[in-house]
């Protein structure tokens, strides 16, 4: 479930890096080393404990030392790898569209899930509910994740405007009751589902957090275009034969002897090479809602 | 054919109450990390429940870093946080074995924890991302209590699941390096903050609590208004009912001869019995327990754990307070579950062997143990039909009267003479004499080897039905308490209770051959392609909805009942795991047909099941193909 868990890493339970002291990232400048910034994930010990075993792969894979600590969200990741402290990080896309723009670091590798490095976000209802299209959910309450998250907000958003419901750029109060960012999916899904919602904006697999008996009370009514599946990305100015090396490694996960390792970094079910087109649409939106110039 | 199940998805953080009658079930359940104090807390009650109180395992849960909470630090670090006595109220309620004074302290403290959680979001609003972070781990304390209000002041529920949405959303957002930051809203926040602070204040941390004769943190407005109140049954942090993985293969007698399940209709329902956690009574059947929990795929589920009632994985105190109060034998006694390959073979049934036939020990799970109605002979009949064609394991290195073949290992052939070599310290007997080889590797009988000691001074009930070795490689730990991690470790035990005085090659051998006769070709089920877990459920569930030809002639009612609520109930859930998730709506659409045929049956129109019936043929064989 990589779509879930990379967004869990910031927005669902962020709360529990309660007593999970992040590990500090040293001055890169000075190292001989490969950091990696890890997003928090909703079980911070074992996090690090996947930090550890993927990175003495790596390690011995690169022929450098590799270590990984985990920042506090995305945003700290994307400062991180502007201030040098990092040099490779793992995103969403909207988070890379913007640190693409503001410190020039690149995309090198994209998650593949289900067969696709393309995913969707769905407007998702309760099957019980006499919502049967968009246009229903005028005046209603909607749940979102989380405002910077392109599977969780933007996508979902932008299926209302390409209905026509709804002008890009526009405050979607102006459409809906009541709009609602509620940390996560799972929240967004949960929220939705116990009625306390009419709708929930989400990724197309946030229905599989809900329980398997909650899950046949739920139906998606509208799906967005692709999105970009999450990506690896890295600083701007990271030596470009250590650069080729790591992702030459990571491609490696991809063969069978390598797989049972893909765990440990957010479970995708392989990567390929990033395609900076891909991400065209994502800028788009981002401008459109006012993310980017 | 399959089995599974379930995992009672504990209390998520704005759950809300879920059908009351349906069990809940999932073959795929992971368990959302907990706050510590809140993980500690709900285990704290739960085990304040149990008959006799585990007040040892109370005091773990307080002082030790809890294995379901996100991080390894004990509750009592947050707990002792807090200003005031809440810490040494909880200790010192748990050195008096004081059960009310627990609930108070501890419900006072776990609330307070959670305020204070909040209080610090709010004077952090300037730091969007910092708020954001103690919102949501206030909302982690909250799913202390939150499952329990959301049941019994549902209209309070939706108030305070409300007030959060609203607090996640006015926290604001620190953007990305400054892009999409948004500022704090902050009357909505402290609005919001107000509405559950106050509820919280009044129903967790009252001036005076209700004497509570149990312990779920109902709020206190409900637990003092003494009306009766439905709260689903619930388990504590770290319980897990999923299947293993990987999954045991099943041999079943029948398949092995290629006879289809579907031209067995007794083993067929039996089967479905097997599996379904309606034959059993509350609180089993909500948890979604069933025979398969414990008895997945025939063998022994080696994960399945309940704190306070399993004293390790894959062990159970079945006659306890929890399960059936009426039955409660008041002894902490959690055994091993034993695997039920070749179930015909191994009577007598228990640990030491007090049931000989294997319908009355059927029976008495169900009844006794589980708490359910008494069953028809129907149902007795099917699910011992179905159990007796569970099977051993095929093992290539064993032939059928139970010698080693070429196959075998030579330090394993040298084991064998080992396992037939009497001893003067066994009374002359070898570890043949009871684990007979021809006989499938037992005797039958209960034995008092020295595994557990007496009861009571003069008590002679350490004695154990010798268990077969076939397949025991699969089935650690050892004994019938599970204290023997390893075969070796088996070996080493004997050597030593016995003063055998083995060599270390020959305990190496003897271990080897252990090892060998306990192996097995395939142990466990395949899955490659469309060959999913899904697919062996819709393939397992049709064939108990097969019955139904059987059941209609009859006009079965009761039996129909049963077999339809349990497979369409099933099938909806288990497509959370599909593969296929297109296809997830069919799924849906199928299960739907059936709980029409059920519809029907419970208003007597026969006529309408026969119709929803044949709807749901067509349906199942024109979305076969999709189905995994």
């Amino acid at each position: 479930m990589t779509r879930l868990t990379i967004d869990r890493r910031a927005l669902v339970l962020a709360g529990l890096a309660i007593a999970a002291a992040p590990l500090a990232p040293a001055l890169a400048q000075k190292r001989k080393e490969l950091v990696l910034a890890f997003i928090p994930q909703e079980n911070p010990e074992k996090l690090q404990g996947d930090i550890k075993v993927i990175s003495a792969w790596l390690a011995k894979e690169i022929g450098v030392p590799v270590r990984g600590f985990v920042g506090s969200d995305h945003a700290a990741a994307v400062e991180a790898l502007r201030n040098n402290d990092a040099d490779i990080s793992f995103m969403g896309a909207l988070p890379y569209v913007i640190a693409n723009a503001q410190t020039g670091a690149v995309a090198v590798l994209a998650e593949v899930y289900r067969g696709s490095p393309a995913y969707t976000g769905r407007i998702f209802v309760r099957r019980d509910s006499a919502i049967a299209q968009l246009a229903d959910l005028r005046g209603k309450a909607i749940a979102f994740a989380d405002p910077i998250s392109e599977s969780g907000y933007l996508y979902p958003l932008d299926i209302f405007v390409e209905s026509g419901l709804l002008q890009r750029g526009e405050d979607p109060k102006r459409f809906f009751g009541k709009v609602y960012f509620a940390g996560g999916y799972q929240q967004a899904m949960q929220a939705m589902q116990a009625g306390l919602v009419d709708a929930a904006g989400v990724s197309q697999y946030a229905d599989l957090l809900l329980t398997p008996d909650q899950q046949p009370q739920v139906k998606w009514i509208a799906e967005s275009k692709p999105i970009p599946s999450h990506v690896v990305i890295a600083r701007k100015d990271l030596d470009p034969a250590l650069k080729a090396k790591f992702v030459a490694a990571m491609l490696k996960l991809n063969e069978p002897q390598n797989v049972a390792l893909l765990k440990h970094v957010y479970s995708p079910d392989g990567y390929v090479a990033a395609d900076p087109k891909s991400f065209d649409g994502v800028r788009e939106l981002a401008k459109a809602y006012g993310l980017m110039n | 054919m399959a089995r599974r199940r379930l995992l009672a998805w504990i209390g998520l953080a704005l759950a809300v109450a879920l059908s009351q009658n349906a069990p809940a079930r999932a073959d795929i359940g992971v368990e959302t990390p907990w706050h510590p104090a809140a993980a500690a807390y709900r285990s704290m009650m739960f085990l304040g429940d149990l008959k006799p109180v585990v007040w040892d395992q109370i005091g773990t849960a307080y002082e030790s870093p809890h294995p379901a909470a996100a991080v390894s630090r004990p509750a009592k670090i947050y707990f002792e946080s807090l200003k005031g006595s809440a810490a040494d109220a909880i200790v010192k309620a748990i050195a008096a074995k004081n059960r009310q004074a627990l609930y108070e302290a501890a419900t006072r403290a776990t609330s307070q924890l959670t305020r204070q959680a909040l209080a610090e979001a709010a004077d952090s609003l300037t730091m969007p991302g910092k708020a954001h972070q103690k919102v949501m781990e206030a909302q982690t304390l909250y799913r202390s209590f939150g499952e329990f209000i959301d049941q019994t002041d549902p209209e309070a529920g939706k108030r305070l699941g409300r007030a959060w949405l609203e607090l996640t959303s006015s926290v604001g957002s620190q953007g990305v390096l400054g892009t999409g930051a948004v500022a704090p809203e902050l009357e909505v926040f402290a609005a919001a903050r107000k509405v559950i602070e106050d509820y919280l204040a009044a129903n967790y941390e009252p001036e005076r609590f209700t004497a509570r004769e149990r312990l779920t943190p109902l709020p206190e407005s409900v637990a003092a208004a003494q009306a009766e109140v439905k709260v689903r049954p619930w388990l504590p942090p770290g319980s897990n009912l999923n299947n293993q993985d990987p999954l045991p293969k099943l041999v079943l007698n029948f398949e092995e001869r290629e006879i289809k399940e579907t031209d067995l209709p007794l083993v067929a329902y039996g089967d479905m019995l097997f599996d379904s956690p309606l034959i059993f009574g509350e609180p089993a059947r909500s948890l979604g327990l069933a025979c398969s929990s414990c008895h997945n795929r025939s063998d022994v589920n080696q994960t399945f754990f309940i704190p306070g009632i399993s004293h390790q994985k894959g062990a159970i105190d079945t006659r306890g307070s929890f399960f059936n109060p009426l039955f409660n034998d008041h002894r902490r006694g959690s055994l091993d579950i034993p695997s039920l390959r070749g179930l015909r073979f191994t009577a007598p049934y228990g640990r030491d062997g007090r049931f000989g036939s294997l319908r009355d020990f059927t029976r008495n799970v169900i009844v006794s143990e589980f708490a359910g109605n008494e069953p028809t002979p129907f149902m007795l009949d099917a699910l011992v039909a179905y159990m007796i064609e569970f099977d051993f394991l095929p093992n290539d290195k064993l032939d059928k009267r139970g010698e080693l073949t070429e196959k075998a290992s030579a330090s394993a052939v040298r084991g064998a003479k080992l396992f037939r070599k009497p001893f003067p310290q066994m009374d002359g007997k070898a570890c043949a004499t009871c684990h007979i080889p021809s006989a499938n590797f037992l005797d039958r009988k209960a034995h008092d080897i020295g595994s557990a000691r007496p009861s009571y001074e003069g008590g002679r009930d350490g004695a154990f039905d010798t268990p077969t070795l076939l397949g025991a490689k699969f089935t650690a730990p050892y004994f019938h308490d599970g204290s023997m991690p390893t075969l070796a470790s088996v070996v080493d035990w004997f050597n030593d209770r016995y003063k055998l005085k083995l060599r270390k090659t020959e305990l190496a051998d003897l271990t080897a051959y252990l090892e060998t006769i306990g192996d097995a070709n395939e142990p466990y089920q395949k899955f490659e392609g469309k060959k999913t877990k899904f697919r062996l459920d819709w393939e397992e569930l049709t064939t108990f909805a097969s019955t139904f030809e059987t059941l209609l002639p009859k006009r079965d009612a009761k039996h129909a009942d049963l077999m339809l609520e349990t497979v369409a109930t099933d099938l909806a859930a288990d497509a959370s795991g599909m593969a296929n998730t297109a296809a997830k709506p069919k799924v849906y659409e199928v299960a739907g047909l059936l709980s029409d045929v059920r519809k029907a049956i419970v208003a007597d129109d026969w006529a309408a099941a026969e119709k929803s019936w044949a709807r749901f043929k067509e349906f199942q064989a024109k979305y076969d193909e999709e189905m995994y």
